[in-house]
């Protein structure tokens, strides 16, 4: 018999459905029951008065995925009230495979916008926007992609940024029609390059009824208001042609001062999405629910932000038949909340800070009617977010490898000794260099007749403590070349002996294929 | 400011920008991490459990100020408040930000005084 939960006392909020006062609601097995299908005598009863209850939120914009992201993606997801999210941009059409092979088992539903660069998005260094990288757009590959997977490809991100020249907009608008999928665009320049044409406005321009710009307050070069505070007139066109905007908080994304002219203008964010990585999960973005604060604090009403992480994502996402209101059939996810009432200090990423009095404190989440209690610290724990590679001893993760594995390590080192790279600045990164250390990763894994997962988490556990994903040309591109092959050949050769001595406890669970 | 004796040997080669400066107006007993001067430049101090160390002023990411940097991993590294980047303070690699670097200075108190040279 499927378990049954009562949600008693607590205000619903569910705009789709116009619902917005205290309400029961009741879950059967993974689904929203009818309430009156329900018996209270056997069910579960959860008493949430003073507690807000919303169907599960969704942020359309996360890292969870390389280069910049998370060892435990569910610590921003469902342990911080978010039932679904996005990947925007971490990997591209020549790491998609490997997206899949290592981002599966999340509690949190894990759909991905790729990048329109084959390698995904390459980090914070200021190669990002420099057009050759951008490398091949392989359309047949995608077509062939977007048809396998078609459930998990929500929209298709490209940055309209640095030196990418409008052009590159043209041709991902284009991909983004052949795979009909929604564009999502990034704007806003890093603070320190000055291109001649800001592909911001190009972006503006562009975009279709229901394409996605994300980053609408940032503060860079590119805002979406002129100098004296006015919203351009070519943002206010591009709204009224249905384009929708996405906050996107990020790390360098969101200004206080741009939000607030952008709003007393009149432009509001359809979807709200954190933007977290590594890099702003400590501060300032914090979580979505600090950046629904951050939000309230500007103005927004509690049914109006509801609706950014609810109807509005699963709209603009596809995602009505899932998610995006509390409908009964459909998944029980659902996310509960306070309100607490102080002093808060917000800061944008500028270090720019404004005191709010309330703020939204998610307390507990339930994904597919299993319940998570909410857990705000799991995020911001260093080892969720801080990747360093393990200098000086081998990461007791390697201690659980497979001989299999162990042989492949031996054989990729031999393989790399044939192979030059140097490593990358954050003004340089030869990107063709990583797409040739990946083919030469993929044609040692070939051989070796391991799956892709265990190849790559076998390269890992070799070099760090934690369960990081990152594209695996990249990732041998951080190493030292010398380090690297010295380390797999060590990892290679540990003995039986060395092995026994730490191939026990949870790490074999975590890091076994 | 004055340029000193190298406090030991393995400095006895280096060239006279690699000399020992004494930090003016940095006092050993004051608030750390401290603004100091080293020739040209602008940098900042930091106490830690292993001694003292400098680096530039700003982060090279996004140029925030290393006086608001946090010590990090057991007081061998310091962390850039604005996006975490974090820096090894032996040498100034960028440890979660591949490709950045951060300038690192030695600082050595004698005397009740402080004094950094850069590290080459």
């Amino acid at each position: 018999m499927e378990k049954t939960i009562i949600l008693k006392n607590a205000h619903v909020i569910d705009p789709l459905r116009e619902i917005n006062g205290i309400a029961d609601v009741a879950i059967r097995g993974a689904k929203i029951a009818p309430l009156n299908s329900v018996d209270e005598k056997s069910a579960e009863i959860i008493d949430l008065r003073g507690h807000y209850l919303t169907p599960g939120w969704v942020d359309i914009h996360v890292h969870a995925y390389g280069t910049l992201g998370f060892a435990d993606p569910d610590s921003v997801g469902v342990y911080q009230g978010v039932t679904s999210f996005v990947e925007a941009g971490g990997p591209g059409i020549g790491t998609l495979d490997e997206f899949f092979a290592l981002m599966d088992g999340l509690e949190t539903s894990l759909y991905v916008g790729p990048f329109i660069r084959p390698m995904g998005l390459l980090g914070l260094n200021f190669i990002e926007g420099n057009i050759r990288t951008l490398g091949e757009v392989p359309i047949t590959k995608w077509i062939d992609f977007a048809q396998e997977h078609r459930d998990s490809l929500r929209y298709l991100k490209c940055n309209a940024m640095g030196d990418y020249g409008p052009g590159t907009l043209n041709v991902t608008k284009g991909l983004a029609q052949i795979l009909k999928l929604p564009l999502y665009m990034h704007i806003g320049e890093f603070q320190n390059q000055k291109p001649e044409i800001l592909l911001a406005y190009e972006a503006f321009k562009i975009a279709e009824s229901g394409d996605m710009i994300t980053h609408i307050y940032h503060g860079n070069l590119g805002r979406v208001v002129d100098q004296k505070g006015k919203l351009l007139p070519i943002v206010k066109e591009a709204g009224q042609r249905g384009v929708l905007f996405d906050l996107g908080f990020g790390g360098y994304n969101f200004s206080w001062d741009v939000a607030e002219q952008a709003y007393a203008e009149g432009l509001v964010p359809y979807t709200i999405s954190s933007d977290l990585q590594q890099f702003n999960v400590v501060r300032p973005a914090k979580s979505l629910a600090n950046v629904l604060s951050v939000m309230m604090h500007l103005g927004m009403s509690l049914t109006q932000l509801i609706s950014c992480v609810t109807a509005h994502p699963a709209k603009a996402l596809s995602l009505g038949d899932r998610a995006g209101t509390l409908r009964e059939g459909l998944p029980a996810d659902i996310t509960v909340f306070k309100i607490e009432d102080g002093s808060f200090e917000l800061t944008d990423c500028y270090s720019n800070v404004r005191t709010a009095k309330q703020q939204i404190v998610p307390v507990m989440t339930f994904k597919n009617g299993k319940r998570f209690d909410v857990d705000m610290v799991k995020g911001q724990d260093e080892a969720n977010w801080f990747l360093q590679i393990s200098e000086d001893q081998i990461p007791a993760a390697a201690y659980a490898l497979s001989n299999d594995q162990r042989a492949f390590l031996g054989a990729l080192a031999d393989e790399l000794t044939t192979r030059d790279w140097t490593l990358y600045s954050a003004e340089y990164l030869d990107v063709e260099k990583a797409l040739e250390l990946q083919q030469a990763f993929h044609a040692v894994l070939a051989k070796s007749g391991l799956p892709l997962r265990a190849g790559l988490r076998a390269v890992y556990s070799s070099f760090i403590d934690q369960k990081f994903t990152m594209q695996i040309g990249l990732f041998l591109m951080r190493l030292d070349r010398a380090f690297a092959v010295a380390r797999l050949k060590e990892v290679a050769k540990m003995s039986e002996q060395m092995l026994g001595a730490k191939h026990e406890g949870s790490y074999a669970n975590h890091y076994s294929a | 400011m004055q340029t000193i004796t190298p406090p030991d040997d393995k400095a006895a080669n280096d060239g006279p920008t690699k000399d020992w400066q004494h930090l003016d107006g940095v006092d050993p007993k004051g608030k750390f991490p401290a603004r100091g001067r080293y020739g040209e430049e602008s940098i900042v101090i930091f106490q830690t459990k292993h001694g003292y160390r400098g680096t530039s002023r700003a982060c090279p990411h996004m140029f925030a100020t290393m006086l608001k940097a946090e010590l990090a991993q057991n007081e061998t590294m310091v962390r850039c408040p604005l996006h975490v980047f974090t820096f090894r303070l032996s040498d100034g690699k960028g440890v979660n930000c591949a490709g950045f670097h951060l300038d690192i200075y030695e600082v050595e108190e004698r005397d009740g005084a402080l004094y950094a040279r850069a590290l080459p």
